[in-house]
């Protein structure tokens, strides 16, 4: 699904932050990704959701050459990809409900064919009752559980999280990891999640793709 | 209710707009707007007064001529006056001629020469007016030859008065246009700022937009609809306002017009009535002000889309 081949990544004139990543991920994988802040997970979610291309090396993702395609073609396949960001970025103004259904609305979807999904999955994230709540009134676990239906909402093949843990506490961290492999075992979502948590990685036995100083390893 | 209506607008859908209705950008460029709209809705009010008391003007005195016959010796000034009203009554295209009578010719003097003069050991060159009923195709020509038969009599059609009068009003009606299109050139640069100011506020809801699949297009158009319904906001309240405008000026002229001076004015402006014309036309200003805003603050999102991707 997934295949890194040499893959090296420098900003401008920079050093390369990333160096010869060579790695694939199948589909319906579950992969931690974690290394010490400024490691460069980050940059690497970054070439995974397509929204910067390498210096160097090889990105085939879906079957495709991603230095081949043309912007009309990236996005599409970008919204093959969900994402989850440590600091939820929720819009202010849209409530609970608008905002996990913003990426079918941009789908250009009418609002009466995705409403019940809408709902529906609000509910089994635990957030029937806040969905017409404005994030500022949402905790934190229930601002991250609201960004986690966004990026599922429109079913995409390939589930980043960077860091989404990193704005609630330990039991809350468990359960939103909890959610996560739900997600992966109920509908087959491929995730990676980045995290520098270790005690909650000990708690899961998913692969880890370990990230130190630009090079990476991976640990099944 | 301008909300209500951008909400059926395609795209939209009734769904909570994405863009914020409420920031501070948002209410610096509807007051921008306003005053831009205002300008624009008063300077073209203004043109349209101006041009049609200037065609009214030189309707009124194309219809009019004047012969003049100054007193020379050995003619019988009152008999010269007879010949005079019998020729431009012949004449094909006039509706009427009247000698003014030597009172009357007086009190045409009195502003210069003071009022209380006896003036009747001194003969004073006399006026016949002449009112034409077709001022196309009156026999002008034709009378000005059977006139040469008065001595001392000529034809005033006060040709070189209307052609000041066209030139002024083009004048004016040129400077009003050239200050449209200066607003204009104002208000689409004071957009485009506005613009790129919103989409730096508002560059979060750029990035999720982005990060959810959305496209440069569909971002744009999210923009444009929020810019569309703050332009036409804009152009209602400026053009409101420039109609209110109007018709207080309209009222105050009327309460003049009973004095002798309001009545000169109303001679030269008319009553500030600004007709169908006027109304359609600052009708156009508020639709040509929400264009703009729209297609300019379009053009500066997907500038700053491209610039970002």
């Amino acid at each position: 699904m997934i295949e890194f081949s040499d893959v090296g990544l420098r900003y401008g004139n920079g050093p390369e932050i990333l160096r010869d990543l060579t790695f694939s991920i199948e589909p319906g994988s579950f992969h931690f990704l974690t290394g010490p802040s400024g490691a460069g997970k980050t940059s690497l979610l970054r070439l995974l959701l397509l929204s910067i291309k390498p210096s160097r090396g090889r990105v085939t993702m879906f079957g495709e050459d991603v230095s081949s395609l043309d912007r009309d073609r990236l996005l599409q396949m970008r919204r093959h990809i969900g994402i989850v960001f440590q600091e939820f970025r929720l819009l202010d103004h849209l409530t609970t409900y608008e905002n996990v259904a913003l990426p079918l609305r941009v789908l250009g979807q009418p609002e009466s064919e995705y409403r019940n999904n809408v709902t529906e999955l609000l509910d089994w994230v635990g957030l029937g009752e806040r969905m017409n709540a404005l994030p500022s009134l949402l905790s934190g676990g229930e601002k991250q559980r609201a960004a986690i239906a966004r990026a599922v909402i429109a079913r995409p093949r390939v589930l980043l999280a960077d860091e989404p843990t990193g704005n609630v506490d330990p039991e809350l961290s468990s359960r939103l990891v909890h959610l996560f492999a739900e997600l992966n075992r109920t509908l087959g979502m491929t995730i990676i999640l980045a995290t520098h948590e270790l005690p909650l990685l000990d708690k899961f036995t998913y692969p880890r793709m370990l990230l130190t100083k630009g090079e990476l390893t991976i640990h099944d | 209710m301008i909300e209500r209506l951008l909400a059926l607008l395609p795209g939209r859908g009734g769904a909570a707009p994405i863009v914020p209705e409420k920031s501070v950008a948002g209410r610096t460029l509807l007051l921008m707007i306003t005053i831009m709209g205002f300008l624009s809705a008063v300077t073209l009010g203004g043109v349209v007064l101006v041009q049609k008391s200037a065609i009214a003007w030189s309707a009124d005195v194309g219809r009019e001529l004047t012969i003049q016959l100054r007193p020379v010796q050995g003619e019988v000034m009152e008999s010269n006056l007879r010949t005079a009203v019998s020729l431009a009554e012949a004449t094909p295209g006039v509706a009427s001629a009247r000698a003014l009578t030597l009172e009357e010719s007086q009190q045409l003097l009195q502003p210069w020469l003071g009022a209380g003069l006896d003036l009747t050991a001194i003969e004073i060159p006399r006026l016949v007016v002449v009112q034409l009923s077709d001022p196309v195709d009156a026999d002008l020509p034709g009378l000005t030859r059977n006139l040469e038969a008065i001595e001392g009599a000529s034809l005033d059609t006060h040709a070189a008065w209307r052609q000041q009068l066209n030139t002024m009003a083009g004048t004016i009606v040129l400077s009003g246009l050239l200050v449209l299109v200066l607003i204009g050139a104002a208000t689409v640069l004071a957009i485009i700022f506005a613009t790129r100011g919103a989409m730096a506020t508002n560059r979060e809801i750029v990035d999720v937009l982005h990060y959810i699949g959305a496209s440069n297009h569909f971002i744009a158009g999210e923009f444009q609809g929020r810019f569309l319904s703050i332009g036409l906001q804009g152009g209602l309240l400026g053009g409101a306002a420039a109609l209110l405008f109007f018709a207080l000026v309209g009222m105050a002229a009327g309460n003049m017009l009973s004095s002798e001076a309001g009545a000169q004015v109303g001679v030269l402006f008319g009553r500030f009535a600004l007709g169908y014309e006027g109304i359609v036309g600052i009708v156009a200003v508020v639709l040509v002000i929400a264009a703009l805003t729209a297609v300019t603050s379009r053009m500066a999102v997907r500038r700053f889309l491209t610039q970002m991707s």
